[in-house]
């Protein structure tokens, strides 16, 4: 194999790495079939199948060759864009538009994404009920089981939801890594706390309202999902803003900047999955002796995770979705997952494995779905 | 009511970055326990208070003098909200924003009993461009209720700030909490840009 | 100590690990018990509130939800009535309502549904204005402002 890809020092032989993918292989089996697999349509069975060998194969390519980073991208960049068809696709099919209408917030039929939790926490503590037009329980992305999913993604993944789950993400992960090099590289450190104030405007404004500010005003994901139709002053105010930000924060600035500028500079979940950062066990560690300070990391850090106070004093901040971009660019090795209470430099493989295997089965088991229907789709309309 | 509080939260933030820390000496000053500290503490806040109810006043009899046509009061307050956003936009950017803190001024005030309604009477009038905004909805209520309601939740927002001013000194992480208040003054400011563009087009638009 | 934290995080870390494994198998129970928590209901400003009274007249039945004034703390002063009709909708939609349940009518409402006009006739000085008034996938609805 090419010595370049060796330079995390992670890298298994070709044997191990298959080893090592064998769990992987036999539980996204299960739970992509459910345990019977059904071959009976052949676009479906198809889809699956593809979809199946291609996590499996990424996740084989995360041990064979040492690195993260580029294999998780891929995998979160098809995530993010299957989402967008699939929903784009079914609501066109059911509605023929990519707007909902006041009949579909009335009859709740509004599909449920975690961006909502931020703003239900206060309304749902003072009027015990939620703020959002959606189904508690049964159909498509309901309240229930959004909620379930994200919160246990949380404690076990903290910010690494933001890499690893988050099924809007891969949209400006993908477009910061258009460009090879930054277009803008200076930028002000006082910015990734925009969040935290986005976090605390949407709350208040949410709860003194009982309206989702964010979705309703801000979110930027409704230019690639669905928004509402435009009827009046306000609600063509709203597309501008929505649409605006998207071409902003998601496309634009990610290219030029090389950072996940949406995800660092607005998201109020990804506030709060810092705060849970804290609670989670795996983390990234800095082996001080290792590092000669050349602070590539920092550079690569799509999240200003990194900085030159923190990578001398040995870690990362809480803001690191742990991506594994600053692992695979560190020529010394001496940057790598590891778990919370266990000494920096100790059972580094172990813990990258295991952090690998976690977030790798989330990721894969999550986005399965949209990326077979996807595929699905894109069968029944070649064929 | 929501925006009012939201933009006296938002401003009442960088309110107390830059003037909270000129008047905790003042208010602590010659103090003795818990509860010169509240008296004094409540004084300031009741000053404040009162010069709100007079400046809501001022302000509504002002709008119903000028904003007698429908579309005059959408069109006008929209570009005032957009003007003053702009301002506390800008204002909210450190480089921008004056360090200085009007409470200053309170060194001249020999008499501390006096000092708490000093401060509150300069800190309520410091023209500041969340009160530019306030002042412009004040002016475009209905009734002179509805703007004593605005100008009380301005208040309220503004307030809650003040009241761990004496804890102050035990709270960690202060440049951060600060680095988070002056963005969410930004956000507030941008908040009324929009309400302000969205009253302008209607009130163009019906115009 | 520091054993004690090593085996601390590891055995965290684990347990983290079967937590995933039995997520998504186990996620429509986990589903079903989060759904059965008190808060765990559409805010009424977004369902329309519970049905106060159902009319039934010619196959269409006509579901009139209680007023809806909530806010975070205290009721709002402004609110509304959600009307649904359901079933054998008829083209032209001419109802009068006691949303109030006290036997006076409070206001008419014409609904074409060919046309989607809608007009209110307040009786009750508390009945404002429509909301909105859309087809639904059962039939009708329409939401009259009130004030308390």
């Amino acid at each position: 194999m090419d010595n370049a890809l060796t330079s995390s020092g992670m890298k298994k032989s070709f044997g191990r790495s298959l080893l090592y993918t064998l769990p992987m292989f036999l539980i996204t089996f299960m739970f992509m079939t459910g345990g019977r697999p059904d071959f009976s349509r052949p676009a479906s069975a198809l889809a699956m199948v593809v979809t199946f060998l291609f996590v499996n194969i990424l996740y084989f390519l995360m041990h064979y060759t040492g690195k993260t980073d580029k294999f998780r991208a891929i995998l979160f960049i098809i995530f993010a864009l299957s989402l967008s068809f699939t929903l784009i696709n079914n609501m066109l099919e059911t509605r023929n538009s990519m707007s909902f209408s006041q009949a579909d917030i009335l009859e709740c039929k509004i599909p449920f994404c975690h961006l909502v939790i931020p703003m239900m926490i206060l309304p749902a503590a003072f009027t015990n009920s939620i703020i959002f037009p959606g189904s508690i329980i049964g159909g498509f992305a309901n309240i229930a089981s959004m909620v379930v999913l994200w919160l246990v993604a949380t404690l076990v993944l903290g910010r690494g939801f933001c890499s690893w789950g988050c099924f809007y993400g891969g949209w400006d992960d993908g477009f910061s890594r258009i460009r090879k090099k930054p277009a803008i590289k200076k930028i002000s450190e006082i910015w990734k706390w925009m969040p935290f104030a986005v976090l605390i405007m949407v709350s208040l404004t949410a709860a003194l309202s009982l309206i989702p500010t964010y979705c309703d005003w801000i979110c930027p994901f409704k230019a690639v999902t669905e928004f509402e139709q435009v009827t009046s002053v306000e609600s063509a105010t709203k597309a501008v803003i929505f649409v605006s930000l998207f071409a902003g924060l998601v496309v634009v600035l990610p290219v030029l900047t090389r950072k996940r500028t949406q995800c660092g500079f607005l998201c109020p979940l990804g506030a709060i999955n810092t705060v849970s950062n804290k609670v989670t066990p795996f983390t990234i560690k800095i082996d001080k002796k290792a590092c000669t300070e050349c602070f590539k990391c920092v550079e690569v850090c799509p999240l200003f995770a990194l900085s030159t106070e923190g990578i001398k004093e040995g870690k990362a901040s809480v803001f690191c979705s742990k991506c594994g971009k600053c692992v695979d660019a560190c020529s010394k090795n001496a940057i790598h997952f590891g778990i919370k209470g266990v000494p920096s430099c100790t059972m580094k493989n172990f813990s990258r494995n295991l952090f690998l295997f976690v977030s790798f089965l989330f990721m894969s088991v999550f986005s399965a779905g949209s990326i077979i229907n996807s595929l699905q789709s894109l069968l029944n309309l070649i064929f | 009511m929501t925006d009012s509080l939201i933009l006296g939260l938002s401003s009442g933030s960088s309110c107390l970055v830059t003037c909270g820390m000129v008047m905790f000496p003042y208010l602590m000053a010659g103090s003795a326990g818990v509860k010169r500290i509240a008296i004094d503490l409540s004084l300031f806040l009741l000053t404040r208070l009162v010069i709100y109810f007079i400046l809501a006043t001022l302000a509504w009899y002002f709008g119903q003098a000028l904003f007698s046509n429908q579309v005059v009061r959408n069109v006008v307050p929209g570009i005032l909200y957009i003007v003053f956003a702009v301002m506390l936009v800008w204002y909210s950017i450190s480089k921008n924003r004056n360090q200085e803190c009007p409470a200053k001024i309170v060194k001249t005030v020999n008499n501390h009993r006096l000092v708490p309604i000093f401060l509150g009477i300069v800190n309520s009038l410091g023209f500041c461009p969340a009160l530019f905004i306030i002042l412009t909805k004040g002016a475009t209520q209905g009734t002179l209720i509805q703007s004593y309601i605005a100008f009380l939740a301005f208040f309220i927002g503004s307030s809650i700030w003040f009241l761990p001013l004496p804890l102050a000194g035990k709270i960690r992480k202060k440049e951060v909490l600060k680095t988070i208040g002056i963005l969410a003054t930004g956000l507030a400011g941008i908040i009324f840009m929009i309400k302000g563009i969205t009253n302008l087009i209607g009130g163009i638009i019906n115009g | 100590m520091k054993k004690v934290k090593i085996i601390a995080g590891i055995t965290w870390a684990f347990i983290c690990l079967i937590l995933i494994i039995i997520l998504f198998p186990g996620l429509n129970s986990f589903s079903a018990s989060a759904a059965k928590l008190p808060f765990m209901k559409i805010n009424p400003n977004y369902s329309g509130g519970e049905v106060a009274q159902q009319l039934i007249a010619t196959g269409c039945t006509l579901d009139i939800r209680k007023p809806v004034f909530d806010g975070l703390i205290k009721k709002r002063n402004k609110g509304f009535v959600q009307l649904d009709w359901r079933g054998n909708v008829p083209d032209k939609i001419v109802d009068t309502i006691d949303y109030d349940l006290d036997n006076k009518p409070d206001f008419c409402i014409f609904v074409d549904r060919d046309q989607s006009k809608t007009v209110l006739d307040p009786i009750n000085s508390k009945v404002r204005d429509i909301i909105i008034s859309t087809p639904t996938s059962y039939g009708w609805a329409v939401r009259v402002e009130l004030i308390k």
